[in-house]
């Protein structure tokens, strides 16, 4: 699958981009896989995950072209 | 009521802005009441630095979709609310500028207090925006209020 995936807030910093785009990914578990192992410092922030604006929770199932959004604590007002 | 519509504004929201929005919820006269919240940046003192602004990003998709969700719930609990506008600063926002107005028109008084403050609560805890606090010096810290 190729799967787009945003980055928001501090996270967008850690990782130095807004967005990538990944190719061949396998499984929700395989890219958080592959975003790990490329930006390691990841794992010391909190964050939720949105799957084309829809929040979800741990492991939700992919589809081809999907957007995943890595989004921290909501900071607004 | 239009219930998605975008709700972030670049930049700081302007007395115009605000004036405008004034202007033309007094065009119905069913209305009884309105409040308004209007939020702005604090030259917080974090240590030996002062805030000097507040650099907002946001997420715009989710955010008019969430900020749609919100106005359903509060149509839901306050069915005299009639209109409800929200306005939400991204980018830079310098301290003493407004970064949020939430104005909120109802039939009766109780109602549009009660729900605007309901609204601006809902707005800190569900709508994706994020800041990061700038300092004199030019360095910033991220914000973290509420956890993931």
């Amino acid at each position: 699958m190729e799967i787009r995936v945003l980055f928001f807030g501090v996270l967008a910093e850690v990782t130095h981009t807004m967005f990538k785009h990944y190719r061949d990914i396998a499984s929700y578990s395989d890219l958080m896989f592959r975003i790990r192992d490329e930006f390691p410092e990841i794992i010391h922030y909190n964050y939720r995950i949105a799957v084309n604006s829809e929040m979800v929770n741990e492991d939700p199932e992919l589809k081809n072209f999907d957007e995943v959004v890595f989004m921290p604590p909501f900071a607004g007002g | 009521m239009k219930i998605e519509e975008n709700i972030l504004n670049e930049g700081p929201v302007t007395q115009e802005t605000i004036s405008y929005w004034l202007s033309i919820m007094g065009k119905n006269k069913n209305l009884g009441g309105h409040s308004i919240f209007i939020g702005q940046v604090r030259d917080d003192v974090k240590g030996l630095k002062k805030v000097i602004a507040i650099e907002y990003s946001a997420y715009p998709e989710m955010a008019k979709k969430e900020a749609g969700n919100i106005k359903q719930e509060i149509l839901k609990e306050f069915p005299d609310v009639k209109d409800l506008h929200i306005l939400h600063s991204t980018g830079r926002v310098m301290a003493g500028e407004v970064s949020l107005m939430v104005l909120v028109s109802a039939g009766h008084r109780h109602q549009a207090i009660d729900a605007c403050a309901k609204t601006v609560e809902l707005i800190k805890g569900k709508l994706p925006v994020w800041k990061k606090e700038i300092f004199e010096d030019n360095s910033h810290e991220w914000v973290h209020e509420n956890p993931a």
